[in-house]
């Protein structure tokens, strides 16, 4: 009697361990994602596993230097192309020039996700917009219909629905301008990206992005991460406009050199 | 009654004044007139650009680089990466770059054989006549 | 409280009374403000001085207007800058060639006068220093450029949000206790928290200032504070003090409305209407300096020019 009564409590503790999590919801049934996320790792630095490093300014100490991290790659390494796989090589050469963050320039899908700035999220039915404090980036996901991307764009052609409690984003017309990280990770306009974020436990999602680029990669492969919300009373994005802060980098060169500013 | 429009139009204009002022980048006194093969074309902001193989007096290929508008309002109109198609041959007449660049501003853009590229815009020889 | 600020408040109360069906709601009870609209128009700023004390148009000379407006060539449109200019209308890019939202005004800003008031002494001198620190400078390094031209922030940003001659599109997406405003150039989103929190501390300055907001019946009001002293709205300061409202009239019409106001800078605050028309969109990513080439070929050919100007000059002279 006792190990049967034993028995029935292990199978209901297992069965609600089982039984998913379930977000609040907002008016229209849908989990509410509204909020301002972020994640707490360092993907942005390399998604991939990397130790602690010196950074490219020795003035900077350890402020430059780069800390470490275990990837947030599934499976196993980058599965590279053999030319791009030397190309990969190169770009971490050359990531303290050429990293596209340098010079604020927009992050692309799915880097926008795992960037150390919060972002955003307001959703609606038809439409949701995940709005990004690095410089300001914006996507606004379609829920309503699926179209297709005229052209590339920096941060992508978003179509958004619903399985179950997760949000699916399938994301094309991506340019090629973009990394996945500051080491050099990087992909062609080929790039296809599928984003899922479920809800997990209060104030948490899973954040998954399917990638997959036959020209840059031999088979699709993912990533996944948690994003967390901020918590403190009156969370909000503040204004990171790095525009400013690159201009002298990128135009430096053609200041006049007996002048300057008023 | 004109001089009314002229002005109210003035200060519609004043936000695109703030925004790039073409004076500064291209030369009045450079006039150019371009008829090349399109190898490429930027459909980026906040201008789009379009890129022109275009042979020298001497049968040299020389790079172009052509400065237009934003493509926003194309795209809306159903534009897209595909509409002006490599190979293309296309006539250019514009200012070229004050820093002596193979750059220009293609003030008019056509197909060698007169039909336009997007919209508007006057065939080239009916310069400065306006559009429609 | 002048004759149209009543005559709108009254048909938004009317509004509001007689069908709140009329104009949705989103699912949390508040007007739905939701869609992409443009706020494109043939209607100024500031009104022509020969039509001082004349606030409205009849609705013929409205349409007589807006025929002239739209009539004219985008070389016109252009003025002084057409000599260099790439032909908007190629692109699609002219006035004529977008919706623009109906208005019987004959300039964007209300009241008798239609302007822009004066400068206030102080903030004169500060400009004229301004002006004076720059002159001859303008082309030193970038900072020295307009801020459009650095792709820092455009005026249809703002706020307050003015249209420009193209693209004049945004955004609206709600959810219960924000709106959210998606200006097509640059990419920006003002997600405004509805529930008149207390602004940023004051040492934090924004391009685009803080906003806050609440619904005061069918109208959503939003103050916004904390500006940088760089921003310059029209000359002013960091005390620059906003506050905008917006209305839902119709299925496809927004009034939209803005006071600015700041002591150091205008001698009383100013208000201005713009109708926002509802379009089919979609807004299209506006990367602006990603792709700014603009900024570096202008630098260059300024270089370029003092480099042909010292090789001109007689040896021995400067």
């Amino acid at each position: 009697m006792i190990a049967r009564v034993l028995g029935l409590l292990s199978i209901g503790a297992i069965a609600s361990a089982q039984s998913p999590y379930q977000a609040p919801r907002t008016a229209d049934g849908k989990p509410d994602l509204n909020g301002i996320w972020q994640v707490m790792n360092t993907a942005n630095w390399n998604i991939e596993d990397h130790a602690a490093s010196a950074g490219n300014l020795p003035q900077l100490g350890a402020i430059g230097a780069v800390p470490a991290g275990v990837g947030v790659v599934e499976g196993g390494p980058i599965p590279y192309l053999p030319e791009a796989a030397a190309r990969r090589k190169e770009n971490f050469a050359h990531r303290w020039t050429d990293d596209p963050e340098i010079k604020c320039y927009l992050p692309g899908v799915p880097r926008a996700a795992y960037l150390p700035y919060p972002f955003e999220i307001v959703q609606s039915r038809k439409t949701i917009l995940f709005t990004y404090e690095y410089a300001g980036a914006v996507r606004i996901i379609n829920m309503d219909s699926t179209k297709e991307a005229p052209i590339d764009s920096w941060m992508g052609w978003s179509n958004g629905h619903w399985e179950g409690d997760t949000l699916v984003i399938d994301v094309t017309g991506l340019n090629d301008k973009t990394w996945f990280d500051r080491a050099g990770n990087f992909h062609s306009d080929a790039l296809h990206v599928v984003e899922r974020y479920t809800p997990r436990g209060p104030g948490m999602l899973n954040y998954e992005a399917r990638i997959e680029d036959p020209k840059t990669f031999s088979r699709p492969w993912k990533m996944s991460m948690i994003l967390y919300r901020h918590q403190e009373p009156d969370a909000r994005l503040l204004e990171f406009k790095c525009v400013e802060f690159v201009e002298e980098l990128m135009y430096g060169h053609l200041r006049k050199k007996t002048g300057g500013k008023p | 009654m004109k001089i009314l429009t002229a002005f109210a139009v003035l200060l519609a204009i004043a936000p695109l004044e703030a925004h790039h002022s073409f004076a500064a980048e291209f030369d009045i006194k450079q006039p150019v007139k371009l008829r090349g093969i399109v190898t490429g074309m930027d459909w980026i902001n906040p201008h789009s650009w379009i890129h022109l193989d275009v042979k020298d007096a001497s049968g040299k290929v020389i790079s172009w680089m052509i400065e237009g508008g934003s493509p926003n309002a194309l795209l809306r109109l159903g534009f897209n990466k595909s509409s002006l198609p490599k190979g293309s041959e296309v006539i250019v007449e514009g200012f070229r770059a004050k820093d002596g660049s193979n750059r220009a501003v293609g003030q008019f853009v056509a197909f060698a054989d007169g039909r336009k590229l997007f919209l508007g815009g006057s065939a080239p020889g009916a310069h400065g006549d306006g559009d429609k | 409280m002048n004759i149209s600020r009543v005559l709108i408040a009254a048909a938004a109360l009317s509004a509001a009374a007689w069908c709140q069906n009329a104009v949705p709601l989103t699912p949390d009870g508040h007007p739905d403000l939701q869609g992409i609209w443009t706020s494109a128009s043939v209607v100024p700023l500031e009104r022509p001085v020969e039509l001082k004390g004349k606030e409205f148009y009849t609705p013929q000379e409205a349409a007589e207007n807006a025929r002239k407006v739209l009539g004219i060539s985008s070389w016109e449109r252009l003025g002084v800058q057409a000599r260099e200019h790439y032909n908007m209308s190629q692109y699609g890019l002219d006035l004529s060639q977008v919706k623009v939202a109906s208005t019987l005004r004959t300039s964007l800003i209300i009241g008798p006068d239609g302007r822009i008031p004066p400068f206030t002494p102080e903030a004169r001198q500060r400009l004229a220093e301004r002006a004076a620190r720059n002159r001859g400078h303008q082309f030193d390094g970038p900072e020295n450029r307009p801020l459009q031209e650095q792709c820092l922030v455009y005026s249809t940003e703002g706020p307050p949000m003015l249209p420009a001659a193209y693209n004049s599109n945004l955004e609206i997406v709600q959810d219960a206790g924000h709106v959210a405003i998606v200006q097509e150039m640059i990419h920006s989103a003002r997600v405004i928290p509805t529930d008149n929190s207390p602004h940023l501390p004051a040492d934090i300055r924004q391009w685009s200032g803080d906003s806050r907001g609440h619904w005061e019946g069918a109208t959503l009001v939003v103050d916004t504070t904390n500006f940088t002293a760089r921003t310059s709205f029209r000359g002013s300061t960091e005390n620059l003090h906003l506050t905008e409202r917006f209305t839902r009239l119709d299925s496809g019409t927004i009034l939209y409305e803005f006071t600015a106001e700041d002591p150091h800078t205008w001698t009383r605050p100013w208000t201005a209407q713009i109708t926002l028309a509802r379009i089919e969109g979609p807004l299209f990513e506006f990367a602006c300096h990603e792709g700014n080439l603009g900024i570096a070929n202008t630098l260059s050919a300024a270089r370029a020019a003092e480099k042909a100007a010292a090789e001109a000059a007689p040896k021995g002279s400067k």
